[in-house]
């Protein structure tokens, strides 16, 4: 699910970048630093909107360095368990398949892929088929969009890695 | 110098020093100077009490207005805000006066504390937690203490420093 939230992050400013763009820089900076991060709290910092606040700086104790705590807007992604996501298919093998929801990454294993969905190691790339009577047969394979669902997450400090399944109602191939 | 001449100086600035020393520590742990560039930030107080409340107990900030702290720039300020600022012109800072001719970045720096320029916040903490801030610019600076060379200074603690005899 994606939110907006507020947060704040500790920069710290070389003595050289000090000057009269310093606002400019440290926002460069934050958001060079912030966007594409992830946190197990928060989860992935997909944005930074806006700053809101540039606090006064700290000096590092005999360092000469600066910490400037930045207030700033944040669009973050933070998957939820049971949440049903729109997933591009990265790799798929015998154990099963991974899918990326954008910065996240998502293993679908073979025992949460519907029982009438096969491992078709022929096909290149392998995929997963399911045939049923003479129609179009349902093909997961590199590259096609799933739609899954969370069933499990393992968040650590700076990564979060998914469980998905697609043996339920209405997942599956888009 | 005799042996017993170094020794009485030695008591001399021990005696002399302790309380300050004292003060110089507390600041070094506890004490920010806070540096906005060139007056950047310098209004932004608020933001330093969030930062302070996350950090450990600290007080509240004494609002302008009723800070009570001598308004003389005391020598251990002076030295460390020299010397954070020469650190940091030696770390290739912008200089923010007009230089004729200096390198050496602890006379830029005096130069600098000369004209009032350092773009730093002195933060003293009080007994009781809380803080004042006090921009470089709004101290005094005591007349020119201008660094003696040391021999002249030990010279005179010398002289008028009470001998320090036990019993």
């Amino acid at each position: 699910m994606f939110f907006y939230i507020e947060m704040e992050r500790d920069l710290l400013l070389l003595p050289q970048h000090f000057g009269p763009n310093i606002n400019r820089y440290l926002r460069d900076k934050l958001i060079e630093k912030v966007e594409g991060s992830c946190s197990g709290r928060y989860g992935f910092i997909i944005c930074v909107t806006e700053v809101k606040k540039i606090g006064k700086g700290r000096i590092r104790e005999g360092a000469g360095l600066v910490t400037f705590p930045v207030k700033f807007g944040a669009v973050v992604f933070r998957p939820f368990k049971g949440e049903v996501l729109d997933a591009k298919v990265t790799v798929v093998n015998k154990l099963g398949f991974f899918a990326e929801v954008g910065p996240l990454s998502v293993f679908v294993s073979k025992y949460l892929i519907p029982t009438d969905m096969r491992f078709d190691p022929q096909s290149n790339p392998p995929s997963y088929v399911s045939q049923v009577s003479d129609e179009q047969p349902m093909r997961v394979t590199v590259a096609s969009e799933v739609r899954l669902k969370l069933i499990g997450m393992r968040i650590d400090a700076s990564e979060i890695f998914a469980i998905g399944s697609i043996k339920e109602d209405y997942l599956g191939v888009l | 110098m005799s042996d017993d001449g170094g020794d009485a100086n030695d008591a001399a600035s021990f005696d002399d020093d302790p309380d300050e020393d004292m003060n110089m520590d507390d600041m070094g742990e506890e004490e920010a100077d806070n540096e906005g560039e060139e007056g950047e930030g310098g209004d932004r107080v608020g933001d330093e009490i969030e930062l302070l409340e996350d950090n450990d107990d600290a007080g509240e900030a004494v609002p302008v207005a009723d800070r009570i702290t001598t308004p003389y720039m005391t020598k251990y300020e002076r030295a460390r805000v020299l010397g954070t600022r020469a650190l940091q012109i030696s770390m290739n800072a912008p200089v923010l006066v007009e230089l004729e001719g200096e390198s050496d970045p602890l006379q830029i720096a005096l130069k600098e504390l000369r004209q009032r320029k350092i773009p730093i916040t002195i933060r003293r903490f009080l007994p009781d937690g809380s803080f004042e801030d006090w921009n470089v610019d709004e101290l005094i600076i005591p007349d020119e203490q201008n660094l003696l060379p040391r021999e002249f200074e030990i010279d005179v603690t010398a002289r008028s420093a009470p001998t320090f005899r036990p019993g």
